[in-house]
């Protein structure tokens, strides 16, 4: 299976300095090589860079020093307008907190993922639809997100992700704020999203998570330590 | 559209937001429309009326006694070839008063005009009771009252026979006049003929007022020509006025009034676009995380302040709708309650409505641009 060990995702040398004062290293020259369809989980302790290491491969944080390349496509050289693009279509993000829209129906947060692409409201709820029926949530799709349970508010999020079908899946501690049962299921679907063939990176505070993914990154003060 | 979901989620302080913008609107429209419906009023008026009426009597003397005018005053103004009606009245100082156990001395400021039946038509009057004083009625005593007249009397309608007193001779009341709008001192006063003046008050048909009615077209002219026509000797001793212009004055007078309620109007409406301003600002710290969502699902920084700025505009135009209705209702109902013609212009409900949105753009701009700085990574952080 060439196409599987493809490098689609290369971190060369990457370092994210904020400045202070005084300035902190938050990434430390990592350089990491993900492959298509990977299944990678980050873990550390609070402040060791994880966050924002997702920030910067999710093209939401720019690198203090280094580049990242996403299929063969150095991101340094992008303008903030073609890296908005370039998130639209190629990745989907799912935080910790969920941020689904409130005043929004799920169907119609779900829909949002497709806003920005030019597509007509009726065809981006046609797809919505679809996609949280893929996600078990077919008879929520009426319903707001406060009339939705931790899980299924994550279910939401997840589709949102996935209803413009991107090549990688960034998940930033989706089940942290879910109990065992649903952070399960949160991790049997992004399992599920992997075999079909997408490349997930997450982050997780949660050990027996992170052994059930193929490639775990540990780090530690900025650095990858295993 | 997505300049929507801000409104639509939020919908309570979004009412509370537009209400700024909606007063000052509802000011702008109510206080142009109610100006504009006067003006409509006054202009209804003046074509029932008609702008060629002139009036001319003598000047004040030095002691501001009443002078006369020469005899056979009207045949020289007949003579002027425009003059379509002349008419005189001759004013007394004969006392009015509803009963002889009013004193003599409380007369209540009404005045007694001698007077004859051509008035009415030449001034464009109207009756709401009874008949106008004529040929038939000169020689006895009754008498007309004036609109103003008749309420200081205390005298509605005439389903009774009604008398009141004029010096110590009781007059029957034969007709109450509608309100003159140009003619305030005809309100003010009774009539009474010629003939029953001079038989029971020795009063001669020496004319204090002279009304004329000319050909519109020449109007100018005859005002000029009609005091050297009146008093040769001298023309400078007769004031000649068109009773129009008295009531396109108070017009003039009343839109320097309009201005500086249109100004308070303004100041609503700036009060109301910095509150919004103030509520977007407010609105972008609260929904970094709706940004960063944006921004990760692939909105550029152009669209996000694109939204931001199409929200406010669109408060402030919801606002500004609102306010057009308000003072659409306030004008009908002052026209409903002054009886006059309803009237808004068009042109400036338009340029209120595009003032509003106008506003609206300003007051979004530094809160758009605010959003649209904001870093994706930062907004989505935990």
């Amino acid at each position: 299976m060439k196409s599987k060990t493809k490098t689609v995702i290369s971190l060369n040398n990457i370092s994210k300095i904020y400045e202070g004062p005084p300035p902190v290293k938050a990434v430390d020259q990592i350089s990491l090589d993900i492959k298509e369809g990977d299944l990678v989980s980050i873990v550390g302790e609070s402040g060791s860079g994880k966050s924002t290491l997702l920030n910067m491969i999710g093209l939401l944080d720019s690198t203090t020093e280094g580049h990242i390349e996403i299929e063969g496509q150095d991101t340094s050289t992008l303008s903030d307008d073609q890296l908005s693009k370039f998130r639209g279509e190629k990745i989907g993000f799912i935080f910790q907190s969920f941020f689904l829209l409130p005043g929004l129906t799920a169907q119609e947060n779900v829909a949002e993922g497709l806003l920005y692409q030019g597509i007509k409201r009726e065809e981006r709820l046609k797809r919505a639809a679809k996609v949280l029926k893929e996600v078990g949530l077919g008879d929520r799709l009426t319903h707001l997100p406060e009339e939705l349970s931790g899980g299924q508010q994550q279910r939401v999020a997840i589709a949102r992700a996935l209803v413009q079908n991107p090549a990688f899946v960034l998940a930033d501690e989706p089940t942290g704020n879910l109990d065992k049962e649903s952070g399960d299921n949160i991790l049997k679907i992004l399992k599920e999203l992997n075999k079909q063939g997408k490349t997930v990176i997450m982050i997780t505070h949660n050990q027996n998570h992170a052994k059930k993914f193929k490639k775990v990154v540990k780090l530690v003060d900025g650095k990858i330590v295993a | 559209m997505v300049a929507f979901y801000g409104v639509k989620a939020r919908r309570g302080r979004a009412a509370l937001t537009s209400i700024g913008i909606g007063i000052g609107i509802a000011a702008i429209v109510a206080v142009t429309g109610i100006s504009a419906s006067g003006r409509a009023d006054l202009l209804a008026t003046l074509e029932s009326l008609g702008t060629n009426l002139i009036k001319a009597s003598p000047q004040a003397g030095f002691f501001g006694t009443q002078e006369n005018l020469p005899d056979g005053v009207l045949g020289m103004v007949e003579r002027i070839g425009p003059v379509q009606e002349v008419t005189s009245t001759t004013q007394t100082d004969l006392l009015v008063r509803r009963t002889d156990f009013i004193s003599e001395f409380e007369g209540g400021g009404i005045s007694t005009l001698v007077t004859r039946s051509e008035l009415l038509d030449v001034v464009g009057g109207k009756l709401t009771e009874g008949r106008f004083i004529n040929d038939a009625l000169s020689d006895i005593p009754v008498t007309v009252l004036g609109s103003v007249t008749a309420t200081r009397l205390g005298i509605r309608d005439l389903s009774i026979p009604t008398k009141i007193l004029i010096e110590n001779e009781w007059f029957g009341v034969v007709g109450i006049l509608d309100e003159l709008k140009i003619h305030p001192d005809l309100d003010r006063s009774v009539f009474i003929g010629y003939g029953v003046a001079k038989t029971l008050f020795n009063i001669d048909e020496e004319p204090t007022t002279i009304y004329v009615r000319s050909n519109p077209a020449y109007i100018e002219d005859v005002v000029e020509v009609l005091a050297p026509s009146m008093n040769p000797e001298n023309p400078d001793q007769v004031s000649v006025s068109r009773p129009s212009d008295a009531l396109e004055a108070q017009e003039a007078a009343e839109v320097a009034f309009t201005n500086l309620l249109l100004g308070l109007g303004s100041v609503a409406l700036l009060v109301g676009g910095v509150a919004i301003a103030n509520v977007m600002v407010m609105s972008v710290l609260e929904r970094r995380m709706e940004i960063g969502v944006r921004r990760s699902i692939g909105a550029t920084r152009k669209e996000i302040r694109y939204q931001f700025l199409l929200e406010s505009v669109l408060l402030s135009g919801v606002g500004g709708l609102v306010g057009v209705l308000l003072g659409a209702g306030i004008t009908l109902g002052y026209t409903e309650y002054s009886n006059i013609v309803f009237s808004i212009p068009i042109l400036q409900v338009l340029g209120a409505i595009v003032l509003a949105l106008l506003i609206g753009a300003l007051s979004g701009v530094y809160p758009a641009i605010k959003a649209s700085k904001i870093q994706p990574a930062e907004a989505v952080r935990k």
